[in-house]
């Protein structure tokens, strides 16, 4: 009784502080009034040479975040893998692989079909994502997803001939390696720790070397993220010998 | 048009996230909060929050619903009758 009555207190606040929210858009929103807006979208373009003002910020100005994200989906497969262990070698299967009933023919097609489209996008979602939205994570999650609707339907048995732990192993650090690499980058060009620029090593070529590490970084995240996606759903998947039940 | 449109999404909102907590069959639960998340990504489009709507679509409607369904293959789909 007590617990109902504080979700509907809980509910009325929320609601209220909803009903209350400044409007979308407004030019004199409290956000709007913040320095730190004024000089992303000034000099945003002209300081991290992104043409995507949402990429530069989560590139070059919040670096340090994105970087702790990327640690904390590599620390997510670290624990999955500490309390489920990862799949061995050659006794691999899954609920799908021992289901006496086979998918439907259309879904199989339907799958095999779509599936190669499916990374192309996510391909395209990585790279583009310097000047689009969209980016590494997002394009990560989308080959994690496609691979995971792959496994659902063809099984544990084919998804891990086709992408093996010894290919996934290596690649499962590449985002934080990735950017932790490029950020030390930074270091040896005399600058900060994830600065992009170094104007008198660079010259001219500096605009499009931040693109070109901007989407090194956008593939080590895109990489690392599926890689650690897939991982976490094969060793959550898998089924060895039942375990004896201990009273 | 637009003010109905957002009015929809959120009373859809609402709807799924109280039919995903009352529901007692689990995989129906797992499957009305993907139709949130579906719905949460399409208001994320709506507030001009693209790389919010990608995100929510791929890990939300996708990503996690089969981490969920798996889970229930794993254990059980019903939720038990509390005393």
């Amino acid at each position: 009784m007590i617990s109902l009555v504080f979700i509907a207190a809980l509910f009325a606040l929320l609601l209220y502080v909803v009903a209350n929210m400044p409007p979308m858009g407004d030019p004199d929103n409290p956000t709007n009034s913040s320095e730190v807006i004024e000089r992303y979208l000034e000099k945003g373009g002209e300081e991290t040479h992104a043409d995507n003002v949402v990429t530069g910020i989560i590139i070059n100005y919040r670096g340090y975040d994105t970087m702790g994200e990327v640690t904390v989906i590599f620390c997510a497969l670290a624990a999955v893998l500490a309390v489920l262990g990862r799949e061995r070698r050659g006794r691999i299967y899954a609920y799908v692989d021992r289901s006496r009933v086979p998918s439907s023919v259309i879904v199989r097609t339907m799958v095999a079909l779509l599936v190669p489209f499916i990374i192309l996008f996510s391909v395209y979602t990585i790279l583009h994502g310097e000047i689009s939205p969209g980016g590494g994570f997002q394009g990560g999650a989308i080959v994690g997803g496609s691979m995971i609707v792959f496994t659902t339907i063809f099984g544990l048995l084919e998804s891990s001939q086709r992408i093996p732990q010894r290919l996934r192993f290596p690649l499962e650090g590449s985002a934080v390696i990735t950017f932790f690499a490029v950020g030390a980058l930074g270091l040896a060009g005399g600058g900060n720790f994830l600065t992009f620029a170094w104007p008198e090593i660079a010259g001219n070529l500096q605009p499009s070397l931040v693109v070109w590490l901007t989407v090194l970084v956008e593939t080590g995240i895109g990489l690392g993220g599926a890689m650690v996606l897939i991982s976490i759903l094969f060793s959550m998947i898998r089924e060895e010998e039942e375990i004896a039940v201990v009273p | 048009m637009g003010t109905a449109l957002n009015l929809t999404f959120i009373v859809l909102l609402v709807v799924t996230a109280l039919l995903a907590v009352l529901a007692r069959d689990l995989l129906a639960a797992v499957i009305i909060f993907s139709a949130y998340s579906l719905i949460m990504a399409l208001m994320w489009q709506r507030l001009q929050a693209p790389d919010l709507a990608l995100t929510e679509a791929a890990v939300g409607a996708g990503v996690t619903t089969v981490l969920f369904v798996v889970a229930i293959f794993k254990t059980r789909r019903r939720e038990e009758e509390e005393e």
